[in-house]
């Protein structure tokens, strides 16, 4: 059988190879073997990568990285005289560095990290001493540094140490033992490309562990650097305007969809998440009362109060239950069988046609278009601009908010919809909740003549630009879009409207403001708009929590963000 | 009954098997007698079972198990799904099924099912009729388990799988342009393929290919194992006095790299020693296989031998930088309970063919 000759020939070939390999291995190269293993010759030092930079839009440093000395050792090498010596120089105790030295380690011979980030002058102490030392050294690498410290760091984000469980789960060539991942904002979402792939060499020491060469390197590859699409300079002024407040302001480019400014106070610094010590002030940021973690502008979702009115007058336009001029009848309230719904001014604004009732923020008007509509259709055309759903951004732990609806009531409230929730509803109230980023999206598509606008923190390459799916319009026709923008320019415009504080001299404004009923507290304070009227380049959004009535809290910040707007941007009228 | 047994048996066989079950189990301890989860009281247990397994296969007969081949692929291929579908949940790369204090490794498993049922399958086709759906059946046979192992990922389980349908199918008759056209297609292909990956893929396969290129990975395990077996010399440090690999220089040295223990501890002579008695047990098979007429038991005898075969070579070849790293038990020897069972299961099935040779 010539086939079972072929097979046998293999196996014993195969066999007498193996034999041949290990005699060259071990006999003829073993003295040589034996000399690289007793010595423990080889070592293998990991290398990380520079994160990438993040940058603003015009390329000012954001997250960055400096330089940190890090003191290492070799326990291996290490003789007990270094210990008293080691801890006095350190004024660390020695059994802290006992401690760190026995904590596991990615290969043998790995130096333990010893303490990070010591002063310069530590350094050139500890390179004098370093004959008496043997075993340690001083490692150079990167630390992450925020320059800006409070700046944006809702949305920049920080990074922290890899856990055991995730270290135990990622490929080896990109995470290490101590590799940092991103925790939130912009560090955790880019974390992929913004983190470089570490490199490592070989190095072949001699007895007393001192360095020989080395025997093969892969460089690390540093990680991409990412522009956003904030204006810090923009950003910073704002944030000063929102100290000691509990705030959010967000400004929209229309044109490029990106966001200039995206405010929320307070804030924290990252950097003390990322440097060494600092554990006292993280655990003061986490249990402060006012929750400085929190992005107020995406994480967290309040009534909208009457801003949400101009989604209920485009549902009426829109299901034909009412025209721009029809005429409804405040008399300061609404009565709903024995209830009493009030308008906010007591006296009545009287007879009202749509642009009068948006402008003035009557809610007797609106009370009248609750009446006439279906629960599911506010909710319809709230969900149409994005309402109750998380948003497609560049930010973590957004909140989806909430559009209530009869099918929602009954399963999570186990109550039915009775008709003066949907009155509630259609001024904004009740169990709707929205974020100012989401309220944000409304005025920006209005001011887009109802086409989608998704708001982005990064721009996306050049050559993905074409993957874009193409653009979507909400179902409201354009007509009625053209009356909702209208009825926006009287409310700042108008001497009657309810958003004159916002008022500028240099172009016309179109907004909307909100007071959301928040008892006990004072109510939270809402605007929200676009700027210049006639050729909208931004969209914006103020939120005051427990702030007080929209049209004085909001609409003075308003003001200011639009004059800061027009000093770096606008063209010059002021 | 005695006298039975002993004209049953191929005496070469039964020694050389039992001589690498004992020095298995001897460096399992060295590998691990330090290690908290003494790994070696758990293989004394795995090799009892084992040999219940190597009985069970001999005295029932490699009939009865061809018989029940189809169902055995089948539930071989759903405890695949399974592994998978809990590794996606978990997020990471997971090969056993756990059962109560055992992890069953159902890829070890899936060799033998493979090669139980490629043998019913291959042995009632003759090679003169369909030879072209015969061999369509069998890629797809083979390439099912082959590619949900792959998915886990264990490269070095598919390789062995491949190994061994090859060799069956070429004892079977398959004529011999069906492999000089696989090697052409493959040389041809593979330049388009290449130019298709990704550049991570990419880097991943040249670190395959050439470990050094990584040296925080598998170049250097790649290099401590050398240095482990290199400085075993001629006659090796003695049982225990391992260096190398007591320091756990080398990772998994009481699976994959058993043998990095075993060269540095036994040295040259040791190694000499073990691949006589592979040497020993892979001659007993084709004289087993020579002296029967029946082509199933043939080809089962063929693809326990390719499988086998093919593991030692990968396992030791690997250890001194002859094979790319992959995971891979020696068997027998290897600490491992469903390596260590399902190899002794088809051991025992191939000695029951000796029971029927014809005398000749």
């Amino acid at each position: 059988m010539m086939r079972l000759r072929i097979i046998r020939g293999v196996v014993f070939g195969g066999l007498a190879v193996l034999g041949l390999g290990l005699f060259r291995v071990q006999v003829l190269q073993g003295p040589m073997y034996r000399a690289m293993g007793e010595q423990n010759r080889i070592r293998l030092i990991p290398m990380e990568a520079f994160r990438g930079k993040v940058v603003d839009r015009a390329k000012r440093l954001l997250a960055t990285n400096r330089v940190s000395y890090d003191v290492v050792a070799t326990p291996e090498d290490v003789t007990p005289p270094v210990f008293p010596l080691l801890a006095r120089l350190l004024e660390i105790s020695e059994s802290e560095i006992r401690k760190r030295m026995s904590a596991p380690r990615e290969y043998p011979f790995a130096p333990a990290l010893i303490k990070p980030d010591i002063p310069r002058e530590k350094v050139f102490n500890l390179e004098e001493m370093k004959p008496d030392l043997p075993g340690v050294s001083i490692q150079i690498s990167g630390i992450r540094y925020y320059p800006y410290h409070t700046t944006a760091s809702h949305l920049i984000g920080y990074i922290g140490k890899i856990s055991e469980r995730e270290y135990a789960a990622l490929p080896r060539d990109r995470y290490g033992m101590n590799s940092l991942l991103g925790r939130l904002g912009i560090e955790k979402i880019y974390d992929d490309s913004l983190r470089g792939w570490r490199g490592g060499r070989q190095i072949e020491v001699d007895a007393q562990g001192n360095f020989v060469r080395v025997l093969s390197e892969k460089k690390a590859q540093p990680g991409s650097d990412l522009t956003l699409t904030l204006d810090l300079d923009f950003q910073q002024k704002i944030e000063q305007m929102l100290v000691d407040k509990r705030a959010s302001v967000v400004v929209l480019d229309l044109d490029s969809e990106g966001l200039l400014a995206l405010a929320s106070s307070p804030a924290f610094d990252p950097n003390i998440f990322v440097a060494p010590g600092h554990s006292q002030e993280r655990l003061d940021i986490l249990r402060d009362k006012s929750s400085p973690m929190l992005d107020r502008g995406t994480g967290s979702a309040y009534p909208p109060g009457s801003i949400f009115k101009l989604v209920t007058a485009m549902a009426a336009l829109e299901r034909g239950k009412i025209t721009p001029e029809t005429r409804l009848f405040c008399p300061g309230y609404y009565k709903l069988g024995k209830r009493v719904f009030h308008c906010w001014d007591a006296d009545g604004h009287g007879s009202l046609n749509l642009y009068e009732a948006i402008e003035r923020s009557c809610n007797a008007y609106f009370y009248q278009l609750g009446a006439r509509l279906a629960p599911e259709d506010i909710a319809y055309y709230a969900r149409q601009f994005g309402l109750g759903d998380v948003m497609r951004l560049e930010v973590t732990d957004m909140t989806p908010g909430l559009v209530p609806d009869r099918v929602w009531k009954e399963k999570h409230a186990h109550e039915a919809w009775y008709a003066g929730d949907t009155l509630s509803f259609a001024i904004g109230q009740s169990y709707l909740l929205t974020s100012p980023i989401q309220i944000l999206r409304l005025s920006a598509i209005i001011a887009k003549n109802g086409q989608v606008v998704e708001p982005r923190l990064v721009l996306p390459d050049a050559d993905s630009e074409e993957s874009r799916p193409e653009k979507k319009r909400v179902a409201v026709s354009e007509a009625n879009i053209k009356v909702i923008q209208k009825a926006m320019l009287n409310v700042v415009q108008s001497n009657k409207g309810t958003g004159q504080f916002a008022r500028v001299n240099f172009d016309k404004m179109a907004a909307k403001t909100g007071t959301a009923q928040a008892p006990p507290l004072q109510a939270h304070s809402w605007m929200t708009g676009f700027f210049p009227y006639d050729k909208p380049r931004i969209a914006f959004v103020v939120f005051v929590e427990h702030g007080g009535p929209g049209g004085i809290t909001a609409a003075k910040i308003v003001n200011d963000t639009i004059k800061l707007w027009n000093s770096i941007y606008g063209t010059g009228v002021a | 009954m005695a006298r039975a047994w002993h004209r049953d048996t191929y005496w070469p066989f039964v020694i050389s098997f039992a001589g690498l079950l004992g020095l298995g189990l001897l460096f399992v301890f060295s590998a691990s007698h330090y290690d908290p989860a003494h790994y070696e009281m758990r293989q004394i247990f795995w090799v009892a079972v084992a040999l219940f397994f190597f009985a069970a296969g001999f005295l029932l007969g490699y009939r009865t198990f061809l018989g029940f081949s189809r169902l055995f692929y089948a539930a071989i291929i759903l405890m695949l799904l399974y592994v998978l579908a809990v590794s996606k949940a978990r997020l990471g790369a997971q090969r056993w099924i756990e059962i109560g204090p055992l992890a069953l490794q159902p890829s070890e498993f899936a060799k033998l099912a493979v090669l139980l049922f490629l043998t019913d399958y291959l042995g009632g086709r003759p090679i003169f009729e369909k030879e072209h759906s015969t061999l369509l059946g069998a890629v797809m046979l083979t390439g099912i388990p082959m590619l949900l192992i792959l998915k886990q990922p264990d490269l070095g389980t598919a390789l062995v799988l491949v190994s061994m349908a090859i060799a069956m199918l070429f004892y079977w008759g398959l004529k011999y342009r069906y492999f000089i056209f696989s090697i052409l297609g493959f040389c041809l292909t593979a330049p388009l393929i290449w130019a298709g990956l990704k550049d991570y893929q990419r880097n991943r396969i040249m670190v395959f290919l050439n470990p050094e290129r990584d040296p925080l990975g598998a170049g250097y395990t790649a290099v401590q194992s050398k240095i482990a077996i290199g400085s075993g010399g001629l006659l090796g440090k003695g049982f225990l006095h391992g260096t190398q690999t007591q320091l756990k220089f080398v990772p998994e040295h009481h699976t994959d790299f058993i043998f990095c223990v075993f060269g540095e501890e036994m040295g040259f002579a040791g190694a000499a020693v073990l691949l006589l008695c592979y040497g020993v047990l892979f001659y007993s098979i084709l004289r087993i296989l020579e002296h029967t007429t029946d082509v199933k038991a043939r080809l089962l005898a063929v693809g326990l031998l390719a499988m086998l075969f093919s593991q030692v070579f990968i396992n030791i070849g690997m250890s001194f930088g002859l094979m790319p790293i992959t995971g891979i038990t020696l068997p027998l020897f290897s600490y491992g309970g469903s390596s260590l069972v399902s190899t002794a299961l088809g051991l025992g099935m191939v000695l029951s063919i000796h029971k029927e040779r014809s005398i000749f």
